[in-house]
């Protein structure tokens, strides 16, 4: 039950993943279509770098859970040799906990923000006057996914422990190999 | 205080905790343990501003624009291209490894893809053509640190952000060290191949024609590079500005070599994405805990206390550059960026040095960290990509280029303007 829960979250961070990636990349059409008015036909549309700080703050909390799924998040591993191989599983687990504590911190304090922003209805304090709930909610809920698939991966991964299956637990929360990085930085 | 936040910081780090909480709770203790006022409520401030800087977006962009050229087919016409150019000197292929990593770095960004994409090129021709086989994976080792420096590099922005420095000021002043180190890897490989005829393998030649007829592959790389850096050195656009004009270009190529497809747009996104995503938590962590450090006063004490010293600004220097080698021997670069840069550009400022030259020297500092054992990343993605033979030949090869750098950092140290004359004419 719990693995179908996790492989669906994991399909759920991929989704969060490309629908920020796109926001990005029409970001970089926007930005561009505005240099070129602006140096070529001395036209301005302004607001684009407002609107792509929105796009990237939405799309940097959307891929948060994605990047823990990947295991992307920077470790130095250089004591892991020196510690012992049956204390491995109680380090990683050490680690997750405080990254999803951090984060869990931080949702919490952002919730009292996005509550305001909503009672007040802020807007930016720029031309456009963009009420900041817009972005702002959709930016909460990339953290709140976060926490949530922490979570998730820290239950499985306690699951798989006690099912003995080291392997399964490294591959969910372990540091990642140098073979599994060129893996993903090469074609 | 200062004790104690060291000792906090390396017990996480050692524990291989990720480091954006070892910055995060890091910040948190300190808070609650040295200060009166609830500082973490300004975090949700903080992670929003820090998330929507446009100065920022530039992140994803450029590293998007790395993960479009990875896929648009170009790597292998350039390094083949660059082969014509530069075979005939002493080392022949060596030279080709240092010029297309710098070529591709400086466009990419990411050293383990620079080293992965160019070793994966190059590695097979070490037994067809007898070179020195650790030289020859040395100088793909090094040729991979080049993107820290030369611009666009996403290292000079995450600087310039803690820091208050210029971003283009940055990406002027690393110029002229960023080639400069190039063109001393590759003079090292020719003294070396000089005093060892056998490493160099197969002298190779090509007539002019070959050479002419092999420039159209080296347009790509090197029209995006001037799409990106000329724009921002002309004034026409801002660092995000050029960014997203080369991610753009860099469609328009893929498009060209029929490689932009929707496949390769989602691989291309979901490696974007997981990086950014990576890297701003560190980076909101790390403001974090900035601003808890400057509030406590331990960024002040820690600078009253180097300046108490009683040494003259070389001197510290010296020692600063001495204890950021050691710390890159066990540090990965991006948290060594963004735990050393803010604890220690306010000394080096209060002694008098410049905040854009200490940047130029800081990321030869990281470029140094990325291949000294026995943490080095790119030792082990070039040792990763051979998947045969000893790690030590890696290192071993590896060693003349660090060598270099030292003789780079020297040089910063004797001549600031070699980083700095480029900026004063702009500034």
């Amino acid at each position: 039950m719990l693995e179908t829960l996790l492989s669906q979250t994991r399909r759920v961070s991929l989704w969060l993943t490309w629908i920020g990636g796109t926001l990005i990349v029409l970001s970089a059409f926007l930005v561009t279509l505005e240099v070129f008015l602006r140096k070529i036909f001395n036209v301005s549309i302004g607001g684009a770098d407002e609107i792509s700080g929105y796009a990237f703050g939405v799309a940097t909390a959307f891929a948060l859970s994605f990047a823990l799924f990947e295991r992307a998040h920077i470790r130095v591993d250089a004591l892991m040799g020196v510690i012992p191989k049956r204390l491995h599983a109680l380090v990683n687990f050490f680690g997750l906990a405080l990254l999803i504590g951090f984060a869990a911190v931080i949702v919490a304090m952002v919730w009292n923000m996005v509550g305001d922003t909503l009672q007040h209805g802020s807007r930016s304090i720029t031309p456009m006057r963009v009420p900041l709930a817009i972005p702002q909610i959709p930016w909460l809920i990339g953290w709140i996914f976060f926490v949530i698939s922490g979570a998730l991966i820290a239950l499985v991964a306690l699951k798989r422990l006690f099912a003995r299956d080291s392997q399964g637990v490294q591959a969910l929360i372990g540091v990642k190999s140098i073979d599994e990085q060129i893996e993903d930085e090469s074609v | 205080m200062l004790t104690k936040t060291l000792l906090i910081l390396l017990a996480l780090i050692g524990l291989a905790v990720p480091i954006a909480a070892a910055l995060g709770w890091l910040g948190l203790i300190l808070q609650f343990t040295e200060s009166p006022m609830p500082l973490h409520r300004a975090i949700s401030d903080m992670a929003w501003q820090t998330s929507t800087d446009f100065l920022l977006v530039a992140i994803p962009m450029f590293v998007m624009l790395g993960e479009i050229l990875l896929r648009a087919g170009i790597t292998e016409r350039m390094y083949d291209g660059i082969v014509k150019w530069l075979g005939w000197l002493p080392g022949g292929l060596m030279h080709s490894n240092i010029g297309s990593s710098a070529l591709f770095a400086a466009t990419s960004g990411s050293s383990v893809a620079t080293a992965a994409t160019i070793g994966t090129v190059a590695v097979p021709q070490i037994a067809k053509r007898g070179y020195n086989e650790p030289l020859f994976l040395g100088t793909i080792a090094a040729g991979g640190t080049l993107g820290i420096l030369i611009p666009p590099s996403i290292n000079l922005i995450l600087y310039g952000l803690l820091t208050n420095t210029s971003v283009p000021e940055l990406y002027l002043a690393g110029f002229i060290p960023g080639f400069l180190l190039a063109a001393l890897f590759m003079a090292t490989v020719v003294v070396l191949c000089l005093m060892r005829p056998g490493w160099g393998g197969d002298s190779l030649s090509y007539s002019w024609s070959e050479r002419f007829r092999a420039l159209p592959a080296l347009i790509p790389p090197l029209g995006i590079f001037l799409v990106v850096v000329g724009s921002i050195y002309a004034g026409i656009a801002t660092p995000t500005e050029a960014a997203a004009l080369g991610v753009v270009a860099a469609m328009i190529l893929a498009a060209f070599n029929g490689k932009l497809t929707l496949d390769m747009m989602r691989q291309a996104i979901e490696g974007t994405m997981r990086t950014t995503a990576m890297i701003m938590l560190i980076i909101i962590a790390a403001v974090f805990l900035n601003f808890v450090l400057s509030i406590i006063g331990l960024t002040q004490a820690l600078t009253d206390f180097v300046t108490g010293l009683g040494w003259s600004p070389m001197q510290t220097m010296l020692m600063i550059v001495a204890v950021l080698v050691l710390i890159g021997c066990f540090m990965e670069t991006l948290s060594m960026l963004l735990t050393m840069a803010p604890l220690i550009t306010p000394i080096v400022v209060a002694l008098g040095f410049d905040p854009v030259w200490f940047g130029i020297l800081l990321m030869v500092l990281l470029e140094t960290a990325l291949i000294t054992p026995p943490i080095g990343i790119n030792l082990y993605v070039v040792q990763g990509i051979r998947k045969a033979g000893a790690m030590i030949d890696v290192m071993k090869g590896a060693l003349p280029f660090v060598i270099t750098m030292f003789v780079m950092l020297a040089l910063l140290l004797a001549f600031p303007n070699l980083a700095l004359w480029l900026p004063s004419l702009f500034y």
